[in-house]
């Protein structure tokens, strides 16, 4: 089996070992948005996007905090297309995949509580 | 073997100490920054931008249907929906078709398979299905596309929308395979599209910019899984034009890049695999902005400049062996796009593909415009629907592209017309600047009667932004399909 195929294969096995344990952070409509979006390119080694539940991947990209990966998400950065290919996220969707994918821990922030919410039904 | 990555590796570092550092000219800068224009403020309404970062709006509504009659709903102006209301798929377009300050849809939960027949080796689909996924889940069901575009990100419904394409002389575009689809009308209503059932309607959705409604299911027609081998190889442009036609005849797919300024051009030559093929070297998805370094170290150079970076290329390129990708053919025709660009693509007559590419060429080393970045060259069979760019005529798609930190519009504009004087048909997903009067000349058999029908789903022209105004050739403030 070639090299690359065999990684791919582990990262699913990875993959899904954490969204086993990380389901209840995301939404049935939000799992369907990364399955749509975030999968294909965070999800597939050798691209350069820091792949989900890979903390060394994530490590210097979370100090940058929440609202700057949110920032980054949404107009876009180096490979990462702006808005990571989701139209129909709003910014509720956009938080929770960040700390979904990057295991960050969910606080309370005075920007989640003015965020424009429902944008999107 | 040292393969094309290595090989580019060491041109842009051998390339860099040739040159002096600090006298670089308009091909530098890279996309360390975010390229969009738009700013987006936490807790503020949230943009849309496109993948290429060029198209944007802020939408009043933004809506996300997960069912059928959700999106019927909305079309009848739920879930405040109301204005201009444009469907939007994975953003890849960089025409402005999606634009809308009033009401986007978009389809992201209108996915997967929803039926499928193995006797016809037909799937049904949500038109919301993101390549990328259609991919392995026509697998499980011992299906594949015919053929496939070089990226996978686009949802189907878009790709439809705009007649998205690959290459193979054997091959249409993407629209050419679907046999059915269902319309979600202006008004609300629900048509059941084929050859045989609101037959004009087919015709017209099957490339409709999404003009007509928003499309919720597609049935493609589809072969048997297949496994291919994809060979890639840099060779002399001239003598791949030359061996062109008996390229296209040999093989199941082939396509070349050439590049600015070079000789020379990357080949990629694609066939079903055969028992032993085996993936040799690795795709290098960091290749342009490699190729930008060696360009930008290079071309500053008075008088031999060009000289310069083709010598550099050549030892770095010439000398590499071929990358053979071999796999089910959702995984081989598929690549990795980690590089932001800007897109011009016109189809012209197949018999004229060779010279209008020769002009292009020739057009940017006389005139000396600072670009590197690979133009591409395809082969489309030719097909019946309306407003394909490949209606009634075999297709030559000759693309150029500009890196997406830079102004594209002086290369584009410089050769825009020679596209124009080879007949050339614009991709309706990327920039051209062309307006009704010109592009109903290039659709002689049906652009009056996709007006006519567009008329009739849609007196009021809700579906219309103002890029496709200016298509259709409607004013502002008329909603006049004539």
């Amino acid at each position: 089996m070639p090299l690359t195929k065999h990684c791919t294969a582990m990262l699913f096995g990875l993959l899904f070992l954490h969204s086993a344990i990380f389901a209840a952070d995301l939404t049935e409509r939000q799992a369907q948005l990364l399955a749509n979006n975030c999968v294909q390119c965070h999800a597939r080694a050798q691209i350069g996007a820091p792949i989900m539940g890979n903390a060394a991947d994530w490590k210097e990209r979370s100090k940058q905090g929440e609202e700057k990966m949110l920032m980054n998400v949404v107009v876009g950065l180096r490979g990462m297309p702006p808005l990571g290919y989701c139209s129909a996220c709003d910014e509720q969707d956009f938080r929770a995949l960040i700390r979904f994918m990057a295991n960050l821990p969910e606080v309370d922030r005075p920007a989640d509580r003015n965020a424009v919410k429902g944008d999107t039904k | 073997m040292k393969n094309r990555r290595d090989f580019l590796k060491t041109a842009a570092v051998a390339s860099a100490t040739i040159a002096t550092t600090g006298l670089l000219t308009g091909c530098d800068g890279f996309d360390a920054d975010p390229q969009s224009p738009v700013v987006f403020t936490p807790g503020k309404p949230l943009p849309w931008i496109n993948w290429a970062g060029n198209q944007s709006c802020f939408p009043s509504a933004r809506l996300a249907p997960a069912h059928e009659d959700e999106l019927v709903a909305m079309l009848k102006g739920a879930n405040g929906a109301g204005g201009t209301i444009r469907a939007v798929g994975a953003s890849h377009s960089f025409s402005a078709v999606v634009p809308t300050n009033d009401t986007l849809i978009t389809t992201d939960l209108l996915s997967g398979v929803i039926s499928h027949d193995p006797t016809s080796v037909q799937a049904e689909i949500w038109a919301g299905t993101r390549m990328h996924n259609l991919g392995p889940m026509l697998h499980e069901i011992g299906q594949a596309l015919p053929n496939q575009p070089d990226m996978d990100y686009p949802a189907m419904g878009g790709a439809i929308a705009c007649s998205a394409h690959a290459t193979g002389k054997g091959f249409g575009s993407m629209s050419s395979y679907v046999t059915g689809l269902t319309l979600a009308t202006p008004s609300g209503e629900l048509l059941e599209c084929s050859a045989t059932s609101h037959a004009a309607v087919f015709q017209a959705a099957r490339t409709s910019l999404g003009a007509l409604g928003i499309v919720s299911r597609l049935t493609l027609q589809n072969l048997p899984a297949f496994k291919l081998v994809e060979t890639n190889r840099v060779e002399k442009t001239e003598d791949v034009l030359d061996d062109f036609a008996a390229r296209i005849a040999h093989h199941r797919h082939f396509e070349f890049l050439p590049l600015p300024h070079t000789s020379l051009c990357a080949t990629v030559t694609t066939d079903i695999a055969k028992d032993g093929d085996v993936n040799v070297g690795e795709e290098d998805s960091s290749a342009a902005h490699t190729l930008r370094k060696v360009y930008n170290a290079l071309s500053w150079l008075p008088a031999i400049g060009d000289a310069a970076y083709e010598k550099v290329l050549t030892m770095a390129l010439g000398g590499a062996g071929s990358e053979i990708r071999t796999g089910q053919s959702f995984e081989v025709f598929p690549h990795v796009r980690t590089t932001r660009f800007r897109e011009m693509e016109y189809t012209v007559p197949a018999e004229l593909g060779a010279a209008c590419v020769r002009e292009i060429l020739q057009t940017i080393k006389d005139k000396k415009i600072p670009v590197c970045f690979p133009l591409e060259y395809r082969y489309v069979k030719a097909d019946d629907i309306w407003l394909s760019m490949f209606e009634g005529r075999d297709g030559i798609a000759i693309s150029v592209h500009q890196y997406g930190d830079l102004d594209y519009k002086a290369y584009f504009s410089q050769i825009e017309p020679i596209f124009w004087k080879y007949q050339g048909r614009p991709h309706w997903g990327k920039i051209h600047t062309l307006k009704e009067p010109q592009l109903a000349a290039l659709y002689p058999h049906h652009w009056q009667d996709f007006k006519e029908l567009r008329q009739s789903l849609d007196p009021a022209g809700r579906m219309l932004n103002a890029h496709l105004k200016s298509l259709f050739g409607i004013q502002n403030s008329v909603n006049s399909g004539s």
